[in-house]
């Protein structure tokens, strides 16, 4: 009955460990594939020399124009080049539920960045018209904060006195777009009384021309900073090493005890089996066998806990959080996914404790003195 | 199988308790034929258990020879020990030392598991050894749904299932009633007598010591006395 007990509560001390485990690194893994799927691999983005973000990057129309011949930068189907000018601010509004004020970005685009950004789409009401107080909001931040709904009039504008008014809602993929607020750059340029813009996407014709239209704005002839949109969100990302550090520690910490869990579980089945071990050491089974069973016996409670754990932070996953970013200073909604790598971490994880916890009381069970155990039996 | 003899020269045997040394076995010489039915006797502390512990290469003497069959014991390290009594010694425990989670028939099937035996082969052993024992339906039971006298009886199918040529009794019917103690005696007898297996038995029960063929006497770790003994119970 004791050790029943025992092995139950080692049994959750591991499933527990693995939940958290699995859910902590889903909240790293959700946010990367949010930001890791924001970018295209034949796009470009360009900021200011400088800059670490589209929020702190300042390009002047000049800048712009000395962009237009960039080399390898594809055509639209109406033969115009896909380059997108775009300009980024920010605004505060509130959460949904709480209230709580949480910053949004909101991005004023021309037609064209439909086309550098093909993974945005209308799923809800229509597109803002250019010189219309009007905008549309990604799905992400129309669920979580209040008055982003279709037909809803939010204040933007650098007094907070111009009203806007929701006309659309898009999807993106579930990237980062889908956490912003969308309207026409002019029209954003005028409300906030910006004349330059923040960043320019572009579109090139191919992979392998990426790093010549790099190293063309990278140069001389242009002199600001071009990255791939794919290394700009990585970068971006860097909250997720912060999560992943944060969680190691954690499990690290969680770990010791489960590893003295099972340590104290075995060392008990070892205490209440000697009279077994001496029988079985007697039959002819060696050291070497006894040791192993007690080993397979912990890896068994820590896989079986380790399944019930991540059977548990399946319940976590798909769900919606946002976290703000440190580098845009806005808000960004993702999804917590429990992937194969977790699953894959989470049971690396139960056979280590099971067998760190498993080594002494094995080792001592491999060790009963046979004469002595079927003795005091 | 082939029955092997048994040839003991000067074993003697000292246990340590700290500084203070403990000798249980005097010198010890013994010769015992295959297909013997031997029972040691005498009063505790006489070194007859200590003395089945070493001819079933439980422990190691001290000094002195273990010559069965071929094979010194005394020669054999931890792990061909080990390996030696899984082939060649069947043991019978006071307390039948059967796990209490396993059927009659897992706990019959456990030394088999020491040996390449598909299932089927395995099952077959399992059913003649808990059939000789008159346990045949009682296969899936579990100890504790078994009396004193039939846990002892799948302990001996559990000796006998890898048709060992010795098979050691320590006190096989210390915790049994007069009628099962005789059932039980009777059992071994008939594994003695048509199975042609060696016995060593140890025991304090001069009605059980009735059953052996030869009855050797220890006192203070000396071999006192060596009788033949005429079984007068036969009855199966």
């Amino acid at each position: 009955m004791v050790r029943r007990l025992s092995s139950l509560l080692t049994f959750v001390v591991v499933s527990v460990v693995v939940l958290v485990l699995a859910v902590l690194l889903s909240f790293a893994a959700g946010i990367r594939a949010s930001l890791k799927s924001s970018g295209h691999p034949e796009n470009i983005l360009v900021l200011k020399s400088g800059a670490t973000a589209e929020s702190t990057s300042i390009l002047s129309p000049d800048e712009v124009n000395r962009m237009v011949q960039t080399p390898g930068v594809a055509n639209s189907t109406t033969g115009e080049l896909l380059i997108s000018p775009e300009l980024c601010v920010q605004t505060s509004i509130p959460r949904q539920g709480s209230g709580a004020m949480a910053n949004v970005a909101i991005r004023g685009v021309e037609p064209m960045a439909f086309e550098v950004h093909p993974e945005v789409r209308i799923v809800a009401g229509r597109c803002f018209e250019p010189g219309v107080l009007e905008a549309v909001v990604g799905k992400a931040a129309s669920e979580r904060f209040s008055g982003l709904q279709v037909g809803s009039l939010v204040q933007l504008g650098r007094l907070n006195n111009q009203v806007f008014e929701v006309v659309g809602i898009f999807e993106a993929g579930g990237n980062a777009f889908e956490s912003e607020i969308w309207t026409a750059r002019t029209t954003l340029a005028s409300s906030y009384d910006r004349r330059y813009i923040s960043s320019v996407a572009m579109r090139i014709e191919s992979p392998a021309a990426v790093p010549t239209s790099l190293d063309y704005i990278n140069g001389p002839a242009v002199r600001l900073q071009a990255k791939t949109e794919l290394n700009y969100y990585e970068e971006l990302s860097s909250k997720t090493r912060e999560i992943v550090l944060l969680s190691s520690v954690l499990i690290f910490i969680m770990g010791i005890g489960a590893v003295f869990a099972v340590a104290n579980t075995m060392h008990a089945a070892v205490d209440s089996r000697r009279r077994e071990i001496a029988m079985l050491r007697t039959l002819g089974f060696s050291r070497r066998s006894i040791g192993l069973a007690f080993w397979f016996e912990s890896l068994i409670i820590c896989l079986l806990a380790c399944g019930c754990g991540l059977a548990g932070s399946m319940a976590f996953s798909g769900t919606k959080q946002d976290f703000l970013s440190d580098a845009t200073w806005t808000v960004l909604a993702y999804q917590l996914q429990v992937t194969p790598d977790i699953a894959l971490t989470a049971i690396i994880l139960a056979v280590t404790v099971g067998t760190l916890g498993a080594v002494l009381p094995a080792w001592r069970a491999s060790r009963v003195p046979i004469l002595e155990a079927l003795r005091k039996a | 199988m082939v029955s092997i003899d048994i040839e003991l020269h000067d074993v003697r045997k000292v246990y340590y308790k700290s500084t203070l040394a403990i000798p249980v076995l005097e010198g010890i010489d013994l010769q015992i034929a295959a297909g013997e039915f031997v029972v040691f006797m005498g009063p505790s502390g006489s070194g007859k258990s200590t003395l089945l512990h070493l001819l079933g290469g439980l422990d190691q003497p001290t000094s002195g020879s273990i010559r069965i069959g071929a094979d010194y014991l005394e020669q054999m390290s931890e792990t061909e020990l080990t390996r030696w009594r899984s082939h060649h010694v069947g043991f019978i425990f006071q307390m039948y030392h059967l796990v209490p989670v396993l059927t009659a028939a897992e706990n019959v099937e456990l030394p088999l598991l020491l040996f390449e035996l598909s299932s089927r082969e395995r099952r077959q052993r399992v059913e003649l050894a808990l059939s000789v024992v008159g346990l045949a339906e009682r296969m899936e039971h579990r100890p504790s749904q078994l009396s004193g006298g039939q846990e002892q009886r799948v302990a001996i199918a559990r000796a006998i299932v890898t048709d060992p040529d010795l098979i050691l009794a320590d006190e096989p019917t210390g915790d049994l009633d007069a009628k099962t103690s005789t059932e039980i005696l009777e059992l071994l007898q008939l594994l003695n007598r048509d199975f042609g297996k060696t016995i060593l038995m140890v025991t304090h029960d001069p009605k059980a010591a009735s059953y052996g063929r030869r009855i050797l006497h220890l006192e203070k770790g000396i071999l006192h006395r060596d009788e033949t003994n005429q079984p007068i119970h036969t009855s199966r």
